[in-house]
Parts: structure tokens; C-alpha cells; sequence
């Protein structure tokens, strides 16, 4: 007797009926290569050419936030998100974007993360790595929000074909910690300060507009206190783990329990479990530890 | 020729005062001021001090005394642009010719510096020039590059688009400033910049032979030097060189004013005969100064008096504590008397942070900058207003001395915070606070609601002195209008007067 195989695919992940039916696979390497990390992660997940197609316009939204160096942690470590450019190029992309609303000036920031002279590095006209362009914030009705009926987004976020989502892994003073349902910040427009008010709440309104279709949490250096920008090396810790996820909300759970914190500690995950985005009782995850 | 390549150069480093992905900026950007021996000149009486930065104003002296006034029609991108603009504003035939303004602009430029009130920036050809292009001209360009583009772009079909969307990045990246900069004082820096080019309809290089102080100030120098046009009047019966002349480098009685003449050449190619010549020669001035001893008395006077008029103005007498100068910044007295308010702090700030003061600090803190942290906060990483300073009035700091320079201190006004004021949650300040040892902390607090709700904020608080100033709290905090946490600047008032000893 073959036990019955489920084929996951992005796709089956709309429904909150099937989520709660289908455990999410939780993708966990650990160890110091982070690029062979990162593709035993991808391949365990069903390899990139899964989640892009040829030809699609791919999204790779990781977190540039500040103008800090790769040490600070503050911003997604630049190999993690040179590596699944790559592997998006390599499953047949027609265009891989990589961007993201900055908190700092924005040069400073790409500069800085190390992210952009890491993908500048890779000489294919199909990656692109842009600063945000104002004209292209839209407005969209959040019909799914409780308490955002209506904020602006970034176009090219709403039209990928694939949207993954490269968040770092942190300490956050407001919202406890800043993972991948928080990373949405850096495709939304306006005025983001007025978010931090119930920002539980709004961060998964905003996550029914985006919906990732993947997500690669980065917690290899992480701040573990004063986020989300941090700074002081002090407050740095290894923690050398790469966390993949179909499931953004999974992936927020797992990531949560890294710093010794329960997944319904944070607010923005156990709102976007109530809004059927996805699983944040880990007991129902099938969560796999990859051997590097 | 030369005049073509100093313009390109000198667009070319106006273009690159900006952050290029590099902390330092490669290029010398700021050498336009201090090639000026305007500068040196008035910034030495000022600060009765040798500027070190400014050594390269001595390569000008020491043409001027070789080869004249070469500068004003060799070197000057402003003098260029003048004589550019000539294909557009004809300039009339000139009975009005006031030659002995630009000495007295200068002494009074020179007087008034040396006894603590520095005006130069009022009247410097690249004080005008660069803060006229920084404050207006570049910022308009880019307005009505970007108006067509974004209009096409957002109104036109998406085939016609997919062409000039290119273009646009192209020009993006080789033309255009990186962002739209906002200034004060807009209006006026464009109109001052234009009224130079007006004054061409009263003839040509109006500006250079009247009124530059510069000019004049290399008009007196270029009387030592040794090479001339000759001959030293203009033949009677022709006198071309002299009508044709656009420094009107001739006096009543058809003598050559050596220290008028600015070098462009052209009579040689005009002169019928082809007697003019320009030579090495040791000649004696055959003309005097273009100006008498009254006016020069005059201009004296006025010099003396302009810091005595600074000195009752009941300005020196108020707090200035909403005054945030930019980092590195000397104290407020020497920072006055060493800016030439050439805009070029402003011009690089990476965030569009620093303005200039119109009359807050009247007319002698006019043009010089300030943060002003609603329009944009002071980058913690940043040093580039320190680096393009041309008279080191902002000191050159690294990114170690820029983290522990204060410009100034934040502070609350609960009465606006939405966590005093209506018991919400925003801690926006205490995310974005960038010493690496938070200034900005928070308590949690056990409060009730509007509604009476118990719940636990947390409520954030100053550490002063952890606070640099930077204003990025200021400029972030979401509350409608002025902010619910502000910076002020240092209290940089010195008494006036200072007694060594006191009463004994």
C-alpha cells in the first residue's frame, strides 16, 4: 500500500478549507553555507520551477529597509536574495524584480544591504533591481480588511506572477517581531506611519492583497533586541536557519518560535490565521529539518 | 574653447554633488569657491585665519598676475553663460557704464567681513550662480523633464510609453538629478541669477565690468601683471577695438585699461590692420583705478557700518533654537563669517533636508542652511554636506564623528503624541531612532483608553543625551501637521559682549 500523495502546488493554497486540511511543509536548513541552504530549501519545496514558470514576471521582495551594513541584520542578507534571483533566472523567468520600500534613503539602503552590488554581480538583463517609482503606487480595496478598507500598493507587487517573499527575521519594538506577514510594508504606499496603530490587525488586512507564493525567511544574523533597526552589533545573534514556506503564515510561526516565543504572541500572525491565510498551529505543519 | 570645457567640467560637478553609492564623493565639487580668491579674501578677514581648503585659489592669483583677468572670459561658467546668453539677449549699445560699483561692492565686501558681518554670498558670482541653479534652475529642469515623461506615462497609450520610458531612465541616470529637490527661497534665487543676464540689455558682461567684486578683485591684481594687449590706446581713426570692446576696456581718452580687459582676443580678430597684439611686457599702467577716493571712502564706511547695524538688531538678541544647522558645523559666530552660502550642503543633502534661512536671522543668515526635519530628516550614515563645504564651515567629519555630532535635541509634546494624547499604540520615533544606543526608549504603562478600556502602550521618552538630533523622528511621526516630537537646535548664543575679568 502507497500512502495517498498530495502534489502542493501554490495554487491549492487559496482556500482556508484546504489549508486546514493539508499540512503546510515548514523547510528548515540550518548550518553557514547559506546558498546551498537556500537550494536544498527550494528543491525540497518542489524545486523553483514549481512556483515560476517560464516566462513569468517574478517579484523577489526582500527587506532593505535601512541603511545598515549585512553584519547589523537589519535587511535581508544579500546572498540569501542573490540566490533566489538566481534560481528564479534559472526556472525560465522572462523577469525577476527585486525592490522595496525603503525606511532610509533609498540608495543608501540598496547600497548599503549589500544587496544591490550583490545582484550587479549577476550580468542578466532579465534581473532587475529598482528603486521604487511613485507613479506606480496604486490604490486597492481591501475587501477581505477589518480595519484597512483601502491603502495603496505597489503595481508590480500586484502583478507578479510570483511574488516570493524574502523577509529577515527581527526584533521589531512595536510588533514584537518583524517577519513575513510585516515585509508587506515595503509594497504598500502612503502615509505608513498611521499602520502602527493595531498593526496586527492592518498587517493582515494588507496580506490579503499580497499574497506570496512563496516565502524564504531569512534568520541567519538576527536582531534580537532594539528592531527593527538595530545597529549596535551587540544586539546581533547567529542564528544561521533559513525557513521556507509556501504558507506565509507558517512561516511567520515557525520563524516566531527561533526567538523562544509562541506563534499567538504575535499579533499580525494570529490575525492573519483568523483571516484564513494560513496555518499558525505548528502541530499542523509538517515541519522538516533539512541535513546540510 | 577653454570657457566650453570650464562649463562642461563645472556642470559636470554640479551633477555629481550627490550621493553616487559611495560615502565619500570622488570628485573635488566645492573647487569652483575655492578657486575664488574672492573667497579666500573675505573669508581670511573673517575668520582671521588661514583656510587651509582654500589653497587653491592661489593658482588664480598667480595667473591673474601672469596673464590679467583671463579668469573672468577663460575660466568663469558664469562669465560663459553670459556671453552664452548672448545669442539670446541683445544687449544695447552701452552709454551707461558704472565701473567703480564692483570696487565698492567689494571693499564694503571686505571691510564689512573683517569686523564680523560676512555678506559675500549676496554678492559672489558662484554664490549666485551655484545657488541659483541648486535653488531654481536644476529643480525646474527636472519639474518639466519629469511633467512630460510622467505624462506620458500616465495618460498617454502604454505602446508610446514603452519608448520614452527608457529615455527617461536614461536621462535619469546621466542628466537628471536622482529625485525632485524642493527649495525655499526659490523665487528669489532664480530671480537674483536672472536679473544677472538682464542686465545684459545695458550691454555686455554688464555684470563682469560693473558690478563683479571678483572682477574687481582681479582687475586690481591683473594691474602687476605682465602680459598685455598692446597697443596701450586705440588707434584715431579707427577706435573698432574700443566701440567693440565688451568689457569697455577704454577710457575717455581712448587709453587701454589693462585691468578691465578680460582677455577674450576678440580685437585681434576684428582689428583692420592687425595691430593689436597680445604680449609679455612689462608696462606701466597708462590709466588709473576706476575709482576716486570719495567713493572709496564711502564704500569704507558703509563696510564699518553694516556690523554695527548687525549688532543692534534685536535678532542678536533672540533665541535661535529653531535653527538646526547641519552637522559639523562651526559655532554659530565662525560658522557666519565662514559660509559663503553657495548652497552646495544643500544641494547634496541625500534627503532634501537642508534649506535655507530666509530673514529668521536677517540678512546676514540669509541663504544659510538649515534642517528642517518635516521636509526631511539628517541620514545617520550620511557625511556629504561635510565633505563639498568649500570654506569648512561645516568641518569634514567621518561617519564615527558624524554619529557623535548633536545638531540638535528632540523632545515631546505630548499634547499632540497619540500615545499620550489618545492612549494609542506608535512607537514609529523609537523604530526609526538610529543611534545605535536607542535615544528614544519607551516604558509600558498600564492606562485606560478614551472608552475606559484598561490596556498596557508603550509610551516612548527622550534620552537626551543619547540624542543627536538627526530630526528622522520629527520627520516620521504620523500626526497630522507639526510633529508630536521635535527637534531644537543648540542654543548657540554667545554673549556680545565679553569681559576678560569681569569685576575684580
Amino acid at each position: 500500500m502507497t500512502p495517498p500523495v498530495f502534489n502542493i502546488t501554490p495554487e491549492l493554497f487559496g482556500s482556508p478549507l484546504i489549508k486546514s486540511v493539508i499540512k503546510p511543509d515548514i523547510l528548515v536548513a540550518k548550518g553557514d553555507d547559506y546558498t546551498s541552504m537556500l537550494t536544498q530549501v527550494v528543491e525540497s519545496l518542489g524545486g523553483m520551477k514549481a512556483f515560476v514558470k517560464k516566462g513569468d514576471k517574478v517579484v523577489v521582495k526582500p527587506n532593505i529597509g535601512w541603511d545598515r551594513s549585512v553584519e547589523q541584520g537589519a535587511n535581508t542578507h544579500p546572498v540569501v536574495v542573490t540566490q533566489i534571483a538566481k534560481l528564479c533566472l534559472d526556472a525560465g523567468a522572462s523577469k525577476v524584480s527585486v525592490f522595496d520600500r525603503t525606511c532610509n534613503e533609498e540608495r543608501r539602503c540598496y547600497n548599503n544591504s549589500g544587496i544591490r552590488p550583490a545582484l550587479k554581480k549577476i550580468k542578466d538583463k532579465r534581473l532587475r533591481i529598482e528603486y521604487i517609482d511613485d507613479r506606480k503606487f496604486v490604490s486597492v480595496n481591501i475587501k477581505n480588511g477589518k480595519t484597512l478598507n483601502e491603502w495603496s500598493f505597489y503595481k508590480d507587487a500586484l502583478k507578479a506572477d510570483c511574488y516570493i517573499n524574502v523577509p529577515v527575521a527581527k526584533h521589531h519594538s512595536l510588533s514584537r517581531l518583524s517577519i513575513g506577514l510585516k515585509n508587506v510594508m515595503g509594497v504598500i504606499g502612503g502615509r505608513r506611519g498611521n499602520i502602527h496603530f493595531k498593526i496586527g490587525a492592518k498587517l493582515a488586512d494588507l496580506n490579503t492583497v499580497i499574497k506570496p507564493d512563496l516565502t524564504i525567511v531569512d534568520a541567519t544574523r538576527v536582531i534580537v533586541r532594539n528592531g527593527p533597526q538595530g545597529g549596535n552589533l551587540n544586539d546581533v545573534k547567529r542564528f544561521d536557519t533559513i525557513v521556507g514556506c509556501v504558507d506565509p503564515v507558517a512561516a511567520d510561526a515557525y520563524a516566531t518560535t527561533l526567538f523562544d516565543l509562541e506563534p499567538n504572541q504575535i499579533k499580525s500572525t494570529v490575525e492573519a490565521y483568523k483571516r484564513g491565510l494560513g496555518q499558525m498551529d505548528l502541530t499542523k505543519c509538517n515541519i522538516r529539518h533539512l541535513k546540510s | 574653447m577653454s570657457q566650453l570645457i570650464c562649463l562642461v567640467i563645472f556642470l559636470f560637478l554640479f551633477r555629481h554633488t550627490d550621493y553616487t553609492g559611495n560615502d565619500t564623493i570622488p570628485y573635488a565639487v566645492n573647487i569652483l569657491f575655492r578657486l575664488d580668491p574672492l573667497v579666500l579674501a573675505t573669508i581670511t578677514l573673517a575668520q582671521k585665519t588661514f583656510v587651509t581648503l582654500l589653497w587653491p585659489s592661489f593658482i588664480i592669483i598667480g595667473l591673474t598676475l601672469f596673464f590679467g583677468r583671463c579668469f573672468c572670459s577663460w575660466i568663469c561658467p558664469l562669465g560663459t553663460l553670459i556671453d552664452g546668453s548672448g545669442y539670446f539677449i541683445k544687449s544695447g549699445k552701452s552709454n551707461f557704464s558704472l565701473p567703480y560699483l564692483k570696487y565698492i561692492i567689494l571693499i564694503i565686501v571686505l571691510i564689512s567681513s573683517g569686523f564680523g558681518v560676512q555678506l559675500l554670498g549676496f554678492v559672489d558670482p558662484f554664490s549666485l550662480l551655484v545657488r541659483g541653479m541648486v535653488f531654481s534652475i536644476d529643480p525646474i529642469i527636472n519639474y518639466l523633464v519629469s511633467l512630460v515623461f510622467d505624462s506620458v506615462y500616465k495618460m498617454g497609450p502604454a505602446a508610446l510609453s514603452d519608448y520614452t520610458e527608457p529615455i527617461y531612465e536614461w536621462l535619469k541616470i546621466f542628466v537628471l538629478p536622482f529625485k525632485q529637490s524642493f527649495f525655499y527661497l526659490s523665487f528669489l534665487s532664480f530671480f537674483l541669477l536672472v536679473f544677472i543676464f538682464i542686465m545684459e540689455l545695458f550691454g555686455k558682461r554688464f555684470w563682469c565690468k560693473n558690478l563683479c567684486p571678483l572682477g574687481g578683485l582681479l582687475a586690481l591684481i591683473s594691474r602687476i601683471s605682465v602680459f598685455k594687449r598692446l597697443p596701450i590706446r586705440s588707434c584715431k581713426n579707427c577706435e573698432l577695438c574700443e566701440t567693440k570692446c565688451r568689457m569697455d576696456a577704454f577710457d575717455k581718452d581712448h587709453k587701454f585699461e589693462f585691468e578691465e580687459c578680460n582677455l577674450c582676443m576678440d580685437c585681434l580678430e576684428f582689428c583692420p590692420d592687425q595691430i593689436t597684439s597680445f604680449k609679455f611686457a612689462i608696462q606701466k599702467n597708462n590709466t588709473q583705478i576706476n575709482m576716486n577716493r570719495r567713493q572709496m571712502i564711502s564704500a569704507g564706511l558703509i563696510g564699518l557700518a553694516l556690523p554695527v547695524l548687525s549688532r543692534t538688531n534685536a535678532i542678536s538678541k533672540t533665541a535661535d533654537d529653531d535653527l538646526i544647522r547641519p552637522p559639523g558645523a562651526l559655532d554659530e559666530t565662525l560658522f557666519l563669517a565662514s559660509c559663503v552660502r553657495c548652497g552646495e550642503c544643500m544641494k547634496v543633502c541625500i534627503n532634501n533636508a537642508l534649506q535655507p534661512l530666509f530673514f529668521e536671522k536677517s540678512l546676514e543668515g540669509m541663504f544659510t542652511p538649515k534642517l528642517v526635519p518635516r521636509l526631511g530628516y539628517c541620514e545617520f550614515n550620511c557625511t556629504l554636506c561635510t565633505q563639498v563645504c568649500p570654506t569648512g564651515a561645516l568641518s569634514r567629519l567621518n561617519v564615527e564623528q558624524k554619529h557623535a555630532f548633536v545638531i540638535g535635541k528632540a523632545y515631546f509634546d505630548t499634547n499632540k503624541c497619540l500615545v499620550y494624547a489618545q492612549k494609542k499604540s506608535c512607537i514609529v520615533c523609537e523604530e526609526h531612532c538610529p543611534t545605535h544606543d536607542k535615544a528614544i526608549g519607551f516604558n509600558e504603562i498600564k492606562t485606560r483608553d478614551i472608552q475606559g478600556n484598561l490596556l498596557v502602550l508603550k509610551q516612548p521618552y527622550v534620552k537626551e543625551e543619547l540624542c543627536i538630533g538627526c530630526g528622522i523622528c520629527e520627520h516620521i511621526c504620523p500626526v497630522q501637521g507639526s510633529s508630536a516630537i521635535r527637534v531644537v537646535g543648540k542654543d548657540n548664543k554667545v554673549p556680545s559682549i565679553q569681559y576678560k575679568s569681569g569685576y575684580e
